[in-house]
């Protein structure tokens, strides 16, 4: 018994060890950090809630949550339903199903910065392939700027519900499975259409593992930024400017931004700023459908 | 017994999983490197003193290592130098070197402010002789080369800044010369794509994906108008005057709203932009000595192009246009075989070696003791970029480390915006940039993160003819 629990410790030691150094190291660094004025180099000013105060009055970023529940909201609004339909239709014993949930699941294997590279190339407004078919079908008669103020958003949802359905597909396949057939057969005798077998049966019993589905889509958008990193960095003049993007280029300046300092201290204050805004909208989505749960 | 093989078993399990991450972690300079380059050694290795040196410069690796094996093989202080060209994330890979005390000896300079707080360069005014750092006498700008009396790396090559045009297009549209004014440039603009628009041939291009949109035409034209200024920085006053863009920004404004930015520029790179410019649908746009290297190899084109000082309001050239020519190499402040490292870097420094460097069309020197005597460079077009009588070092401004106390938008996405939609005014925009970017200075001095302060007998006129005639 106790040779086991030597055991289990030595097997959870390389876990435990990348956990610390990995995960809550780098968190108490930048936690001491976000009461400081630090530049990445001489000695870290302490200036209290200084980095806070700078915070609730920086516009910049406040346009930048917006902006990132643009995206996110956009995305999931499209993405779950979209995902939910594809997921009904392929748990269905069609012929080829397998094929088609492998096709939608691919995007999902690709690395975004690469597709982003490649959707730069579809959509751009002087020879990509989209303007191209929209000009030849008399769609538009001069090319859209997709990526230009008036679409960046558009586009940039677009690409990232190309990334997330098959993702989502995949779960909520694993969640229809767990369904039992004698109750849609059971509905099939009392008469149900398509729709109120969905309605009424699918999506209530898909339950918990909706409840799950949702709140991984929600944290994972208000994460997103590095497809938009790639595909317009934030531009034109932040208008797909996403919170993480804001945060990551006060750490890492891009040189095309012209900075190349690093603002560590306010950088800090901005991460723990937003890991607490994707933190409250997770526990409101939480306490929301608990109290649906319960209604219903 | 099964107990004892479980528990044996899980000891070397979790024990060859420790090593591998212990060894992962341990994995020395050699992170990151993309290339190592081992000179071929003769025999006798042990009196030798080796030292490591890292560049970044893939464009010139060849050359560079070339350099190297001849250094070692002709050296008579029995030096054999390593060199290493690394990968992205340079400036991190420094950072863990000299963290960890394995940095290398010598080593292509990176973000001169960070490098030199770190305490990364030795201090090379007590390594190298006077007579040697005399060939660099006026060039050691403060805070990019020098910093409280003492010189921590040098200059070597430097961007050229140019309106790049096709020829073709431009004399197609009646102009035998490149414009010399914005309004010859907004003109000309107009009808490149008067003439093209049909074809998708447009007058003028940026890459407003990002800041640099602005600031490549901007820092280029707004310097070279002003006695004063450079990056916003009014040297004279010391304070930020955005002023100084007013016209290249009215003038790149008229130039999208007559139509003749090519569509797309919002979300436009500059590698996209170099290839449209490459089939010739681009008739303008502004940017460094890379562009002959890059139509040589990366987009060969057949186009007819060239390069000419970029135009200013009137034609007038108060300043100079800038050149970036950042620190070349720096000796690492750890190192025990500095001494063997300072021969190296006087080595890299030889007359012929960099005229051959720049007749190799590998860089442009911004060293009057090479640009003397080196030969044309063997590249097409590169012969507008070569150093002329309009061309200068500025001195540092505080714009970077401004920046991290600016409240507020920044002065590129302000004037992209305005430049693209005509919003906000243009005038208050300037006022309340000049308002936002000195209250952030002030509190960057306040903090003693700059010492850069106003100079009221700054002349960039004293610029003109440092680099060339």
């Amino acid at each position: 018994m106790h040779k086991n629990r030597i055991g289990a410790y030595l097997f959870s030691f390389p876990s435990f060890f990348l956990t610390i150094a990995l995960g809550i190291y780098p968190v108490l660094w930048a936690l001491r950090y976000m009461f400081y004025d630090y530049q990445g180099y001489g000695t870290p000013r302490f200036i209290g809630i200084g980095n806070f105060e700078r915070v609730a009055r920086d516009a910049e970023f406040w346009q930048s949550v917006a902006n990132t529940f643009v995206y996110a909201g956009g995305k999931l609004i499209i993405t779950l339903p979209l995902s939910l339909i594809l997921a009904v239709i392929l748990n269905r014993k069609l012929r080829g199903r397998h094929i088609f949930r492998a096709v939608f699941f691919l995007p999902t294997i690709f690395s975004a910065s690469v597709m982003s590279i490649v959707f730069y190339i579809v959509f751009n407004s002087y020879n990509g392939i989209i303007n191209q078919y929209l000009l030849k079908l008399g769609i538009v008669t001069e090319p859209v700027d997709w990526l230009g103020a008036g679409f960046a958003m558009l586009t940039t949802i677009i690409i990232a519900v190309w990334g997330a359905v098959g993702n989502y597909m995949l779960l909520f396949i694993a969640g229809l499975q767990n369904i039992p057939e004698d109750v849609y057969e059971a509905a099939s005798i009392d008469g149900v259409n398509p729709a109120q077998r969905l309605w009424y049966i699918t999506i209530p019993m898909l339950g918990p593992v909706l409840q799950m589905i949702i709140m991984l889509a929600i944290t994972t958008s208000l994460k997103g930024y590095e497809s938009i990193m790639v595909l317009t960095e934030g531009g034109p003049f932040g208008k797909t400017e996403v919170m993480y993007l804001y945060l990551y280029k006060l750490f890492f300046p891009l040189t095309t931004t012209g900075s190349s300092v690093q603002n560590i201290g306010y950088g800090s204050a901005v991460g723990f700023t937003t890991a607490i805004i994707v933190g409250l909208v997770t526990w409101m989505y939480f306490w929301l459908s608990k109290k649906l749960n319960n209604v219903y | 017994m099964k107990k004892r093989f479980v528990t044996k078993s899980t000891v070397s399990v979790s024990s060859l999983l420790v090593m591998a991450m212990l060894a992962a972690c341990s994995t020395n300079n050699g992170t990151n490197t993309e290339q190592t380059q081992s000179a071929a050694q003769p025999e006798s290795t042990a009196e030798k003193t080796k030292i490591s040196y890292w560049s970044i410069d893939r464009h010139d690796m060849d050359y560079m290592q070339q350099q190297v094996d001849s250094f070692n093989a002709t050296n008579t202080d029995n030096i054999e130098v390593e060199m290493k060209v690394m990968a992205d994330n340079y400036n991190q890979a420094v950072e863990v070197a000299f963290a960890s005390k394995q940095a290398p000896d010598i080593f292509r300079s990176g973000d001169f402010q960070t490098f030199v707080s770190k305490g990364y360069y030795a201090q090379l005014d007590s390594l190298l002789s006077q007579e040697f750092l005399a060939k660099f006498d006026g060039l050691l700008v403060e805070d990019i080369y020098s910093k409280d009396g003492h010189v921590y790396t040098l200059p070597n090559s430097g961007q050229f800044w140019r309106l790049i045009y096709n020829a073709d297009l431009m004399e197609k549209a009646g102009y035998a010369e490149p414009p010399k004014t914005l309004d010859e440039m907004v003109d000309a603009a107009n009808k490149i794509t008067e003439q093209g628009k049909s074809a998708g041939v447009y007058g003028f291009a940026s890459n407003f994906k990002n800041g640099s949109g602005f600031t490549r035409p901007a820092f280029a034209s707004g310097s070279l108008s002003s006695a004063t200024s450079h990056e916003g920085y009014n040297y004279q006053t010391g304070e930020f005057d955005f002023g100084m863009y007013r016209d290249i920004a009215s003038a790149m404004r008229q130039i999208k709203e007559d139509g003749s930015m090519i569509p797309g520029a919002e979300s436009l790179d500059i590698d996209p932009l170099r290839a449209q410019f490459a089939q010739g649908k681009i008739g303008m746009y502004v940017n460094h000595s890379s562009e002959p290297a890059v139509y040589a190899s990366q987009f060969p084109t057949d186009i007819r192009w060239a390069s000419a000082l970029v135009p200013t309001k009137d034609g007038q050239m108060n300043g100079v246009t800038w050149v970036n020519a950042g620190g070349y190499l720096g000796i690492s402040a750890q190192s025990d075989k500095q001494e063997a490292a300072a021969k190296f870097l006087e080595f890299l420094y030889g007359t012929e070696l960099r005229a051959e460097y720049q007749e190799k069309g590998l860089g442009l020197s911004v060293l009057p003791y090479v640009s003397e005597v080196a030969g044309k460079p063997e590249l097409a077009g590169i012969d507008g970029f070569l150093p002329t009588k309009y061309d200068g070092m500025y001195p540092v401004t505080p714009l970077s480390i401004t920046d991290t106390k600016l409240e507020g938008k920044k002065f590129t996405d302000v004037f992209i915006e305005y430049i693209l939609t005509g919003k906000p005014d243009l005038e208050e925009a300037i006022s309340d940039l000049n308002a936002r970017y000195a209250k952030a200075l002030a509190a960057a001095r306040a903090e003693g993160l700059t010492n850069i302060e106003a100079n009221p007998s700054f002349n960039a006129a004293s610029l003109q003819g440092t680099l060339g005639e």
